[in-house]
């Protein structure tokens, strides 16, 4: 599976790309040029150089520190985001598996349907109003909407992987619900569950830079890519650098993560191997 | 064949580009109308409801007049009094209003409609933020249709000139209830429509007592965006900007031969407030070491680009009572430092900064923030709208830190007020500020408003940043926009094309 992987492009892409905005967001944590936080008013606006190689900002910071420390911010949001869609969707989603048809089933669906009936983005502003803007309050908005994104996607497998011979075979043997979900359920939906993850992380990644941009996402001095992009709007006819560079990142990113997403789903679904 | 395809079309391109620059070149012969653009949107039209300076940005000496009025100097000259006589003790004014004056519904100017409006900003329920222009009035009688005699309760040396302030507005006693979003007044602009979110349209009053003004059209658009102002500009969207957010931009506009940058004066003193009532501001050492934080030079020059004048007390540098206290506060980090373990706090403390939504406040916001964390205190940040900043922050006084500028002209009075949004109580404060009303000679209340902003800096109440430059952009050829602000205002009747 290894080889065929890494004969498959975009996933050879989309990984290098996310292990490079990893290994950045890495390096951040321990080291970054300068402190991104960091004002030097007398140095503002400067263009990229030797000294600070992607230029300065508007209270001369450095913007390759903060686009570094942007990578580590955005990647927590999607870590952690799509962390509590994943868990506490995907145990919804199997729970409702488990009892098909039934009251509690139609509940959990239906809260799905009725979360998915709201953009996504939109709600993230109204609970982002209700809670305080905020970094951990966007990574609490972007998550609640990954839930039913999960949950959708663990139940319709998880379906398809009970109505197999050896489930019923493990049921015959008296295994409980939960040993059945947890030893043969979940290894067997977790490709298509991660292939999903990959999708949401670009999502989450894109939907926190959408609400830092709108200034209710993570709020300064902390860097955030969005946020970087919105400053620069002022100052782009003097320093256009200072837009192009957050966006690209961004862009660069979510590319990188779909590529991955897209990658997976054909290295781990071997129906799919010759489209 | 290629190339004299392509010349053609490139020949029938260009004449296409030309076709519409053509047209309203020459459709620009007798220019009478304008389009005056501004960051901020009044949120009501009536400069007696509410402490908004777009109120008076708009509607002062345009839609409204008072009995005296600033002009573009800063001094002050009749406007709808035409004599004031004073009793020898300076306690009975005699004023006669100027004849021929009407409102724009028609109605003429009485001692009546004097009468009515002053009462009406000094009710129990009226929305006046500038009440004590009123509270030295005892009684106002309406002696025949053109004479109103103002008694005062106690001699109030700065009341004659308050006068002049968009607060003491003269409404007619028929249409002052609309004023809040049809305002009817005797100015020499007369209100049409108010799109709200976008513009204000105005039209020349053609039955003005005074000089005919030569615009006869004037529409004031609200663009808040920085960017888009500029953009405006350079589009030719507007023809003046009043005071332009982004002083990043004053270079590349100076370089664009249609328009004119001049980099002004206004009365607005920029500080961030603290509130003084409340832990830990009420901590005098504690108010000094967020002074001692914060280099304001440096705010200067990262939130307006430099232009604006640095202070060391809430007063302007435009006034002569002005004492240059700059050098009283110095920017020292490790002092703050050592002020804030002598008051308690050795590892800092948090707070949270709200800020409202100007430039300068968002810039000026995040240096201050990032300066206070040096010194250990943590501040988190909170942009508010204008509303949500009027309802909590100076209503409420729901907050720790707030970066505003006072526009309005010798506000130092409001040290001395009780229930003021800073939360500062000082009798010796009060005193100072009352003897600069009681004051019989200038000389005297000079020293008296010297007094005032000696006891203010020394007690760290605020951090007085700058002043706020007013700049101030029009297109070639316009004239009379004010380059400096004494007041928030943009008389129209000034402007004329040449």
């Amino acid at each position: 599976m290894i080889d065929r992987a890494l004969r498959h492009p975009s996933f050879v892409l989309g990984l290098s790309i996310t292990l490079l905005v990893l290994g950045v967001a890495l390096l951040a944590m321990i080291w970054t040029p300068f402190d991104p936080t960091a004002m030097r008013i007398s140095a503002r606006l400067r263009p990229p150089s030797a000294t600070n190689w992607l230029g300065t900002d508007q209270f001369g910071r450095d913007v390759l520190s903060m686009l570094m420390m942007g990578a580590r911010n955005a990647l927590l949001v999607g870590v952690v985001a799509v962390g509590i869609g994943l868990s506490i969707g995907v145990a919804l989603g199997m729970m409702a598996a488990t009892r098909e048809g039934s009251l509690l089933d139609e509940a959990i669906m239906r809260i799905c349907d009725f979360t998915f009936a709201f953009p996504a983005v939109l709600t993230a502003i109204l609970i982002l109003t209700f809670l305080g803007p905020g970094l951990v309050n966007a990574i609490l908005a972007i998550g609640i909407f990954n839930i039913p994104v999960f949950a959708r996607i663990a139940r319709g497998a998880s379906l398809q992987v009970m109505a197999r011979d050896y489930i019923r075979a493990a049921q015959a043997a008296g295994r409980s619900t939960f040993g059945i979900l947890h030893r043969h359920v979940l290894p067997n939906i977790t490709g298509i569950l991660i292939v999903q993850a990959s999708v949401q992380f670009a999502l989450a990644i894109l939907a926190e830079a959408g609400l830092s941009y709108l200034g209710i996402g993570t709020q300064p001095p902390n860097p955030s890519w969005g946020r970087m992009l919105n400053d620069s709007q002022t100052y782009f006819a003097q320093a256009a650098y200072l837009a192009i560079f957050p966006g690209a990142a961004i862009a660069l990113c979510v590319l990188g993560f779909n590529l991955l997403g897209d990658g997976l789903r054909d290295v781990l679904d071997p129906k799919s191997k010759e489209r | 064949m290629q190339h004299s395809s392509c010349r053609l079309a490139l020949s029938l391109g260009l004449a296409a580009l030309a076709l519409p620059l053509a047209l309203p070149a020459m459709a620009q012969a007798p220019k009478d109308s304008v389009v005056v653009c501004q960051t901020l949107e009044p949120p009501i039209l009536d400069p007696a409801g509410g402490a908004a300076a777009a109120i008076r940005e708009v509607t002062y000496d345009n839609v409204f007049e008072t009995l005296l009025a600033f002009n573009a100097e800063g001094r002050i000259e009749p406007r709808l009094a035409e004599k004031i006589d004073s009793s020898a003790d300076g306690l009975a004014h005699t004023i006669t209003l100027r004849a021929g004056v009407t409102f724009h519904d028609g109605a003429a100017l009485t001692a009546e409609d004097v009468k009515f409006s002053f009462e009406r900003a000094m009710a129990p329920d009226s929305k006046n933020s500038q009440k004590w222009i009123f509270a030295p009035i005892d009684r106002i009688e309406a002696r025949d249709a053109r004479t109103v005699v103002i008694t005062l309760k106690s001699f109030a040396g700065d009341f004659l000139d308050s006068l002049a302030w968009a607060d003491a507005t003269i409404f007619s006693a028929k249409s002052a209830d609309k004023a809040a979003a049809e305002p009817v007044g005797t100015g020499p602009y007369q209100f049409v429509r108010w799109n709200r979110g976008d513009r204000l349209v105005l039209k020349r009053n053609e039955n003005y007592w005074g000089r005919k003004p030569a615009i006869a059209n004037a529409t004031f658009r609200f663009i808040s965006d920085p960017q888009a102002q500029v953009a405006a500009l350079t589009a030719g969207d507007c023809d003046a900007h009043t005071n332009l957010s982004a002083p990043e931009a004053v270079p590349q506009l100076r370089a664009n031969a249609n328009l004119r940058v001049s980099v002004g004066r206004t009365e607005g003193e920029t500080i961030v407030a603290m509130n003084n009532g409340k832990a830990p501001f009420n901590n005098p050492k504690v108010r000094e070491a967020i002074s001692k934080a914060i280099d304001r030079a440096q705010v200067n020059e990262g939130a307006i680009s430099g232009f604006g004048t640095l202070i060391g007390t809430h007063f302007s540098p435009n006034h002569p009572a002005y004492l240059d206290l700059t050098g009283a506060v110095k920017y020292d980090p490790a002092a703050a430092k050592r002020l804030l373990a002598e008051a308690g706090y050795p590892n800092g403390f948090s707070v949270t900064l709200r800020l409202p939504p100007p430039a300068y406040a968002q810039r000026g916001g995040e240096i201050v923030a990032a300066m206070l964390g040096q010194v250990g205190i943590k501040v988190s940040i909170e942009p508010v709208q204008w509303a949500q900043w009027l309802e909590r922050v100076f209503r409420q006084r729901d907050y720790d830190l707030t970066i505003v500028a006072h526009v309005e002209p010798l506000d130092i009075n409001i040290y001395a007020r009780d229930g003021y949004y800073f939360g500062y109580v000082s009798e010796a404060v009060k005193a100072a500020v009352a003897r600069t009303k009681s004051a019989k000679t200038e000389a005297e209340r000079i020293a008296a408003f010297q007094e005032t902003q000696r006891l203010i800096t020394a007690d760290h109440v605020n951090v007085y940043l700058f002043m706020l430059p007013k700049i101030t952009v029009s297109r070639a050829g316009l004239k009379g926009m004010w380059n400096n602000w004494p007041v928030p205002a943009n008389p129209l009747a000034q402007l004329h094309w040449e």
